[in-house]
């Protein structure tokens, strides 16, 4: 398993973000649903060794990330896309991935060709040598993917990887998030349920901080049949399980 | 599999006159590798050298939310210094230097200053050495241009020996440790409680509580201890056989 939590907690302050989620996953493209202030981001964050948990058992790709030595293997491996991504204006395309390549520390000489092919998958040639501070919202969160996919994780974490991308673009990265799930745990924190149903192979539906359903994207489905609110199928199933899980 | 019109993804369509084992898609993205490669200036091939990390090396020199914090703590350094030595009395605030130096350094860099700090605390070249391989620079830099105008005239010279050598000595002992220990707290720790001991044994020496940063005797082993430090990360870092 390249995911495993137990009883995972996540506090801040007085308030709790994540509460006790037990979670295991193998390769395959994992979605995250849930409400704003549901827990995803926190949990990614956690996944992503960003956050350590204030209680509970985590272990990723076989290792305990609580380690310096693991976690920095961990960390090797891993693709993370925030939420908000930070950048820095001056970099150019190139130089921002090839420096984020570097810090995951890839071989030197493997660093340019991993550059070309990440912005090539995300279609981002054209604009290799454009600073980022001339590139449009969609475009840096191309960007974003890029550097996450440069060093081919094993586990790769995207958090609302698909906002501000066009009808087009996300139906593309669709595509790549399904081909990338064929050898590795790929996460994805996502509000757009069509985006979950499209690539996803399994779904976790997260409230106040808890796991209230996981199941492939048809089970989901098959939750709103009867009384789920909502224009799509799955948005039905979506809103059914959380109605309940707050009653 | 690409994001729609990427040159990449045209590698199924071949043209008639490209011989149908040749993938167009490869040969663009080794041509785009070469074209976008980035060449490092000699500033940042040294350092990668002297680090064994391109990574480090590039975080150290590059990044401009580094670069700020770097020339600020230059600033501070020689500022509060040279005010330091002009005021009278005994330099009791220099025997806290090194660790407000590297504290203030350390406090200079998080998520208000950079804005890439989520991405760069999820990867494998930690920030904090980061961190500690920059105070040693600052600090290295500072020291070699105290050295080199202490020789050119005295007037600098109680700055450089009781101030930047001895934060110079501490720091690369807090990097050679981290180094070896491969954690950047262990080295900030054992380079802490190094200061202490030293000022602790100092005192107990010669009676006098700022002995540590007055005495001339301490300052070969200052510099003793800086350059084994640096030794010691040298060779902590050297390449691995196979891993490269």
């Amino acid at each position: 398993m390249n995911i495993e939590l137990i009883h995972v907690s996540r506090s801040f302050g007085k308030n709790k973000a994540v509460d006790g989620v037990s979670l295991e996953a193998g390769p395959g493209v994992f979605g995250l649903l849930g409400p704003n202030g549901a827990g995803k981001t926190s949990l990614l964050r956690m996944l992503a060794t960003v956050l350590p948990p204030s209680s509970g058992q985590l272990r990723l790709l076989d290792r305990d990330p609580r380690k310096p030595v693991p976690r920095r293997e961990i960390r090797r491996r891993l693709g993370y896309l925030p939420q908000n991504l930070g950048y820095y204006p001056s970099f150019t395309v190139v130089e921002f991935v090839e420096y984020f390549a570097l810090l995951k520390e890839m071989p030197s000489a493997r660093v340019s060709k991993a550059v070309a092919v990440a912005l090539e998958r995300v279609d981002l040639g054209a604009k290799a040598k454009a600073r980022l501070r001339t590139l449009s919202g969609g475009m840096l969160r191309r960007v974003g993917i890029a550097q996450a996919i440069v060093n081919d994780p094993e586990l790769l974490l995207l958090d609302e990887p698909t906002a501000g991308l066009d009808p087009e673009q996300r139906v593309a990265f669709r595509t790549l998030m399904r081909d990338l799930g064929e050898r590795s745990t790929v996460v994805v924190s996502t509000h757009l349920v069509e985006d979950v149903g499209a690539a996803c192979t399994e779904v976790a539906l997260m409230n106040a901080g808890q796991i209230v359903f996981r199941g492939t994207p048809e089970e989901l489905t098959a939750r709103g049949s009867d009384h789920g609110i909502g224009d799509a199928p799955l948005e039905r199933g979506y809103s059914a399980v959380l109605s309940a899980a707050r009653s | 599999m690409n994001f729609p019109n990427g040159p990449a993804g045209s590698s199924t369509d071949h043209d008639s006159r490209v011989p149908d084992d040749v993938d167009l898609g490869r040969v663009w993205t080794g041509v785009a590798a070469e074209v976008w490669r980035r060449h490092p200036g000699r500033l940042e091939r040294t350092a990668a050298r002297l680090l064994r990390s391109p990574g480090l090396a590039r975080a150290l020199l590059t990044a401009p939310s580094l670069l700020l914090p770097w020339l600020i703590a230059t600033a501070v350094v020689f500022g509060v210094g040279a005010l330091l030595s002009l005021g009278p009395g005994e330099p009791l605030v220099w025997l806290v230097a090194p660790a407000i130096a590297s504290v203030g350094i350390a406090f200079a860099y998080g998520p208000g200053v950079d804005p890439a700090w989520e991405l760069s605390a999820s990867a494998a070249v930690s920030d904090r050495m980061v961190l500690l391989t920059r105070s040693v620079a600052v600090f290295a830099v500072n020291a070699a241009l105290g050295l080199a105008a202490s020789a050119a005239s005295g007037a600098i010279a109680s700055l450089t020996f009781g101030w930047l050598l001895p934060m110079t000595a501490i720091c690369a002992l807090a990097l050679a440790v981290a180094t070896a220990a491969r954690s950047a707290s262990v080295g900030a720790g054992a380079g802490v409680s190094a200061w202490v001991i030293t000022v602790l044994a100092s005192r107990t020496a010669s009676g006098q509580l700022t002995a540590s940063v007055t005495n001339a005797d301490t300052y070969l082993p200052y510099l003793a201890v800086a350059a084994c430090c640096a030794a010691i990360v040298i060779y902590a870092t050297r390449p691995q056989r196979g891993l490269q």
